[in-house]
């Protein structure tokens, strides 16, 4: 029967389980920790290869509901997750990151800072791979607190630079933080993965320190190493730092480039298309176009009056000019069976009108000189303008009827 | 710093007790699904696997005798027809001339109903002219070939089986909600499957209000097989709604303006199941369709299907799975494509060349082992580029732009995979709402999580954020124990309604001034809507809190307990509660719901005969003939049987028994008044009784008083005839067979009816006190049973006397008489013989 012992233990655990889940979906924290307290028996025999064991499912609803509760205090926080590290040696690190992430959120700044040094310290057994990566995530989040401090010190020193008054050893101080922040942060970098947040501080600590090398060769490794995951805020993050450092136009355009191949639809498309636009060279006016054709196709820059300001002018342009109509056509090729309804439809024109007059004007001006003047947008949205005796609507009217035959051309 | 999880969400609370029946039940007798004691093995050899423990073990046999008894023309029909001639199954013997070409199968037909009979049983021997038969014909016999009959059965009941354990036909659910088109209106649209097949399309007007209610009858299409999915989005002020059948897929459009008509567009059908379909929240009539073979495509109401890709395997590892779902991403081009082992997006105008990966399971994502892909949704109602992605542990929300690499993570601990999603957005600087649901289970999680926010200064993505708790809703189930009080086999039907798997979910926001309301929508397979609000609390006045509700008790059933006379054994703080819950309205929807439920399929049909029992497999026919030598007995029981057959009535008892036990009804019936008592409280009338009682002792004192004064009167004129009868040999036997209370024998015609002594026939049963002796004393009844006038006196005289005697003489019979007698006697009769005991006796 000791088997059917075990069935039975095994059932109640399970029983338990879902009381406790139930309780705390329900919100009943209180209920919920009643729970607990039974479900902490099933630690005896955990002899489970599952997936979470017990102890870990004790951590982990132990921590929801003290996070939870109503009566619960930072002082029974601390002291509940000191007993979760205690529990399990594998956990040991999670634990501890966890904790600190706890005592930031409460604002406990250099406790948590404690806690993650102490965690650091901490050594069993043979290091595992995962146990490394855990170590090596501590120690970045440590460095990422010394560039807090580092920086808390900084406005001071330079408020007080202001005055005319240093003081050597708040000087002094953030130097040692700054080491001490570097060392964690550099380590962390050099793993594949999304590491925003840490190469932004670190890349800050280099810059006022006037390391641009080391900044940018960080930068182009986060961005441009095949191991990392294709990081759009990788490129973001280089252009911005190309850009404060007044580079030149081409690498500019290069990043942009890549940034424009990852993500189409990204904010930073209208910057390029204006340097783009701007530019002297066909082959890169050429690409602006594209670019802001590629980027009004997505949902989210439906409404953008910039991007539409944008793309208007530069059509406006080639049609003006009447060079590059090919141009236009070959984008168009591509768009014509699903732009109209996607972004020149009736019901659109009359919300566009109601709503935004002037992001109807710009797509007004697309919508002439890519469907003609018969197309239902222009059409709406003009007699409106010109039933509103706006004037730029009527110079708008002249402008499409006059050049109507570079429809025809582009459609044909 | 910001962390993944935490902060405080809006707080939604659920505004009723449980989920209340939104729209009359679904008519028509719904039939249970299949259920896994349908087609797994009961009995012995289940035993013996369970105690081998290996997995389910299907009925293999049961399944394919079942088809040879349901089809026997598809199973057996060209040999049959040929041999029929030649197979005879009668009783009577053949006639010569037919010996030679027919053979008789009756003795084979009783040995396979002996077996059936004795099913189960662990000496079953095996027959050996079963195995001689099957032997011979199982080559021929068959209209298929019984090995390939067997391998399809076979196939489709191993298919049953993966269905019963994870059905994946309903993902994404078949109830949609169109919203009225500006937030100010109130009135939407709900659409849904109904009718007896889940084959009728309906579009129902909702009113939004305190409690909302349909208006109006909705608009309904019948379509060509059972409603798997309802898929709807908004696009240029239309909505357009897809509807999913196994293989018919079809979309309709349905004008923003209150009142106006839905109009089918088009319908497509498919050589293979469609595993799913998406309505495209960018271009009207644009739709992405996938089938169980692998293929994608993209579905324009104008120009017709276009294939986009066509892969019977899987994408990034092998995976048994024919499932295949497409949804739509930010670029309207673009289309997501799915299967159990990831994402992947696929550029529709060059679908070979263009695709990237979106999400894989795998370790990038954290991916438990065995972890798949249940439901891919694209949230770009809440961020244009955003998707979600669940799997039976997790969900996940990812973002386009960094692919593969989840934004979110959250195990979610359902019971069941998450089969429908459901997807309310925020405003600016407000958390996105997204409803979980599962089938089997029924449950639903509302998380709360808040996107990223472009930063325009920064140029920076961060990570979502998941906020508050996830919060639990009610089930269908739930709200069982709100219901009023059933009969146990109306409650079992009602569990089992309830219970039924959901197969859809949908849900509206209600803007109603400063209070904002969520409601809920489910829809369970027998195609019931309900309903659930939850209110927005930052707009409700402190409420009481919801720490620590108790849950209402099965059975009890706060709804329907006006708040006044709340029961006093609950918790104040749950008394509380549940007087904010209150509503009349819901609990007369719960009673409507009921009756009309009660009305439409609750009662199965009544037949107008009887019901029937084959005994053909309870006696072989062997068994059933007559024995060579009956008894008279025998021969009475079985005219009997047979009379009551004719009737169609029932045979009660068995009579005529044997001798009566000796303690039977009679202790415990009439003379005891306490168990008299006793009954008549049980049966509830116990103030009839009293009364009755009162004046039967009355009456009974008057009339054994009236007796006496005759008696005495006759004493004295008769005193010297009464001595000459000295025999007492008569009277005892008399008085043995009266005493005894053994009833006449009774005729054998009238089983049915079993006179009771003492209980007159329909009667109260509290009258019978003692009848027995006043019987006994009355001169009518004394004469009724054939004494002579001159003995009856003597025989009354006796009996008085050995009424009230001690039990000091040895009667033969005394000691079941005196336990018959005395009672009554010292109870009631005690005021007429108490004079008479003085007086002297006549000897013994």
């Amino acid at each position: 029967s000791s088997h059917e012992h075990k069935l039975n233990f095994k059932k109640s655990k399970e029983v338990c389980l879902s009381y406790i889940q139930d309780a705390m979906l329900q919100k009943q924290w209180k209920r919920a920790a009643e729970f607990l307290t039974f479900y902490t028996e099933s630690l005896e025999k955990d002899f489970s290869t599952q997936y979470m064991g017990p102890s870990e499912m004790i951590w982990r609803i132990g921590t929801e509901i003290l996070c939870h509760h109503s009566h619960s205090s930072m002082k029974e926080f601390n002291s509940f997750t000191e007993q979760m590290k205690t529990l399990g040696v594998k956990r040991y690190l999670k634990v501890c990151l966890e904790h600190a992430f706890h005592l930031l959120c409460n604002g406990l700044i250099d406790e948590a800072y404690q806690n993650l040094s102490l965690a650091e310290s901490w050594r069993f057994g043979e290091q595992t791979a995962i146990q490394d990566k855990e170590m090596k995530l501590i120690q970045a989040y440590r460095g990422l607190l010394d560039y807090y401090s580092w920086s808390k010190q900084k406005t001071i020193l330079l408020e007080h630079g202001q005055d005319g008054f240093e003081d050597l050893s708040v000087e002094r101080e953030m130097h040692s933080c700054f080491r001490k922040a570097a060392v964690n942060l550099k380590e962390i970098i050099k793993i594949p993965g999304v590491w925003d947040l840490f190469v932004k501080c670190y890349v800050d600590l280099l810059e006022f320190y006037g390391d641009h090398n080391e900044a940018r060769q960080v930068l182009n490794e986060y961005a441009y190493n095949s191991k990392f995951p294709a990081n759009p805020n990788a490129h973001v993050y280089l252009y911005q730092f190309l850009k404060r450092h007044g580079e030149s136009k081409k690498s500019l355009i290069s990043a942009l480039k890549i940034l424009h191949d990852i993500v189409p639809s990204h904010e930073l498309m209208i910057d390029f298309n204006t340097m783009l636009q701007k530019s002297k060279k066909r082959k890169k006016r050429r690409l602006g176009l594209e670019v802001i054709f590629a980027a009004l196709d997505y949902a989210g820059w439906k409404e953008n009056v910039k991007a539409w300001s944008c793309l208007a002018r530069q059509v406006k342009q080639i049609v003006i000019s009447e060079k590059h109509l090919d141009w236009i056509k070959q984008e168009w090729n591509s768009r014509k069976d699903w732009w109209p309804a996607f972004h020149f439809s009736r019901y659109l024109a009359k919300r566009n009108w109601q709503e935004n007059e002037s992001l109807s004007y710009e797509k007004a001006v697309v919508a002439g000189i890519l469907l003609g003047k018969d197309c239902k947008y222009f059409k709406y949205v003009s007699h409106q303008g010109c039933k509103a005796q706006v004037k730029r609507f009527r110079t708008l009217k002249k402008f499409v009827n006059k050049h109507n035959p570079v429809y025809l051309r582009i459609s044909g | 710093f910001v962390p993944h999880r935490g902060g405080t969400g809006e707080s939604w609370e659920p505004a009723d007790a449980a989920a209340v029946p939104f729209l009359p039940p679904n008519a028509g007798c719904w039939v249970p699904s299949l259920a896994p004691q349908d087609i797994l093995y009961r009995g012995v050899l289940r035993r013996k696997l369970r105690a081998g423990k290996s997995g389910a073990a299907l009925d293999f046999a049961k399944q394919l005798g079942h088809f040879f008894v349901d089809h026997p023309e598809d199973a057996f029909g060209s040999l049959g027809r040929l041999l029929h001639k030649n197979f005879y199954l009668g009783n009577s013997k053949l006639r010569r001339e037919a010996r030679g070409s027919t053979i008789r199968m009756t003795a084979l037909m009783e040995e396979i109903d002996r077996l059936e009979a004795r099913r189960g049983c662990p000496r079953q021997h095996l027959a050996s002219r079963l195995r001689w038969f099957s032997h011979l014909c199982r080559d021929w016999l068959f209209e298929v070939p019984l090995g390939l009959l067997a391998d399809c059965v076979h196939e489709e009941l191993l298919l049953q089986w993966a269905g019963l354990l994870f059905d994946d036909s309903p993902t994404g659910g078949a109830l949609a909600w169109l919203p009225p088109e500006d937030m100010g209106a109130r009135t939407g649209r709900l659409v849904y499957p109904g009718g007896q097949a889940m084959n009728h399309l309906y579009f129902q007007d909702v009113v939004l209000e305190e409690l909302p209610h349909a208006r109006g009858s909705p608009a309904q299409f019948e379509l060509n097989g059972r409603i798997r999915q309802v898929t709807a989005a908004r696009v240029d002020g239309e909505d357009f709604v897809g509807v999913r059948s196994d293989y018919h897929c079809g979309v309709w459009r349905v004008p923003g303006r209150a009142g106006a008509a839905p109009t089918a567009l088009q319908v497509i059908r498919t050589c293979v199941p469609a595993s799913c379909l998406t309505v495209s929240p960018h271009l009207p009539g644009e739709l992405a369709v996938c089938t169980q073979s692998g293929a994608i495509y993209l579905w324009s109401v104008e120009t017709g299907l276009q294939r986009l890709r066509h892969d019977p395997q899987t994408m990034f590892f092998r995976d048994p799975s024919s499932w295949r779902w497409s949804d739509f991403t930010a670029h309207p081009r673009v289309l997501s494509c799915a299967d159990r082992t990831g994402l992947q997006c696929l550029d529709a105008r060059a679908p070979e060349r263009c695709h990237f990966d979106l999400f894989k399971v795998g370790e990038e994502a954290g991916c438990q082992q065995g972890e798949r892909v249940v439901l891919p949704m694209y949230l770009g109602r809440a961020h244009p580029s955003q998707h979600l992605v669940t799997t039976q542990f997790s969900m996940y929300v990812l973002d386009e732009r960094l692919p593969r690499v989840p934004m979110l993570k959250w195990a979610h601990m359902m019971k069941a995979p998450p089969l429908f999603a459901h997807l309310t957005p925020g405003g600016p600087g407000r958390s996105h709402k997204v409803l979980l649901g599962a089938s089997p289970t029924q449950e639903l999680l509302l998380l709360q999580y808040r996107g990223e926010k472009w930063s325009s200064g920064g140029g920076g993505q961060s990570a979502c954020q998941l906020v508050g708790p996830p919060q639990k809703l009610h089930s269908v189930a739930g709200c069982l124990q709100h219901l009023p009080t059933q009969l146990p086999h109306r409650h079992h039907l009602l569990q089992q309604r309830l219970g039924t798997p959901a197969a859809g979910l949908a849900a509206a926001l209600q803007e109603d001034g400063p209070q904002e309301s969520l409601l809920v929508f489910q829809l369970s397979e027998a195609g019931d809507v309900f309903c659930q609000r939850l209110t927005h609390k930052a707009a409700r006045p402190p409420a009481p809190t919801s720490g620590d509700e108790g849950t209402a008790a099965p059975g009890s059933s706060p709804l329907f307990d006006a708040p006044a006379s709340s029961p006093p054994g609950l918790g104040s703080e749950e008394e509380e509660e549940e007087q904010t819950f209150y509503f009349p309205a819901v609990a007369l929807r719960y009673r409507r719901w009921l009756k009309a439920l009660s009305k439409g399929c609750g009662e199965p049909p009544r037949h107008a005969w009887p019901p029937t029992l084959s005994q053909k497999r309870l006696f072989t026919r062997k068994e059933l003939e007559a024995p060579a030598g009956t008894s008279a007995l025998h021969e009475q029981a079985r005219q009997r049987l047979r009379q009551a057959m004719r009737e169609g009535g029932r045979i009660q008892r068995w009579d005529p028994p044997a001798p009566q036990p000796p303690a039977l009804p009679e202790p415990a019936e009439g003379p005891d008044p306490l168990s008299a008592r006793l009954t008549a409280a049980w049966s509830g009338d116990w103030c009839q009784w009293w009364e009755e009682r009162t004046s039967f002792n009355m009456a009974q004192r008057q009339r054994a008083l009236r007796e006496r004064r005759r008696r005495q009167k006759r004493a004295r004129g008769r005193r010297s005839l009464s001595a000459s009868f000295t025999s007492s040999l008569t009277y005892q036997s008399e008085l043995s067979e009266l005493s005894d209370g053994v009833p006449p024998p009774l005729s054998p015609g009238c089983p049915a009816v079993l006179p009771r002594e003492g209980s007159p026939p329909g009667g109260t049963p509290l009258a019978s006190p003692a009848p027995h002796e006043e019987a006994l004393l009355s001169s009518q009844s004394l004469r009724c049973r054939g004494i002579p006038k001159e003995r009856r006196k003597t025989l009354r005289d006796y009996l008085a006397v050995w009424a009230e005697s001690p039990p000091e003489p040895p009667e033969p019979p005394g000691s079941q008489a005196s336990q018959l007698c005395i009672p009554s006697s010292q109870s009631q009769l005690s005021s007429a013989s108490q004079p008479r005991r003085k007086r002297p006796r006549m000897g013994f």
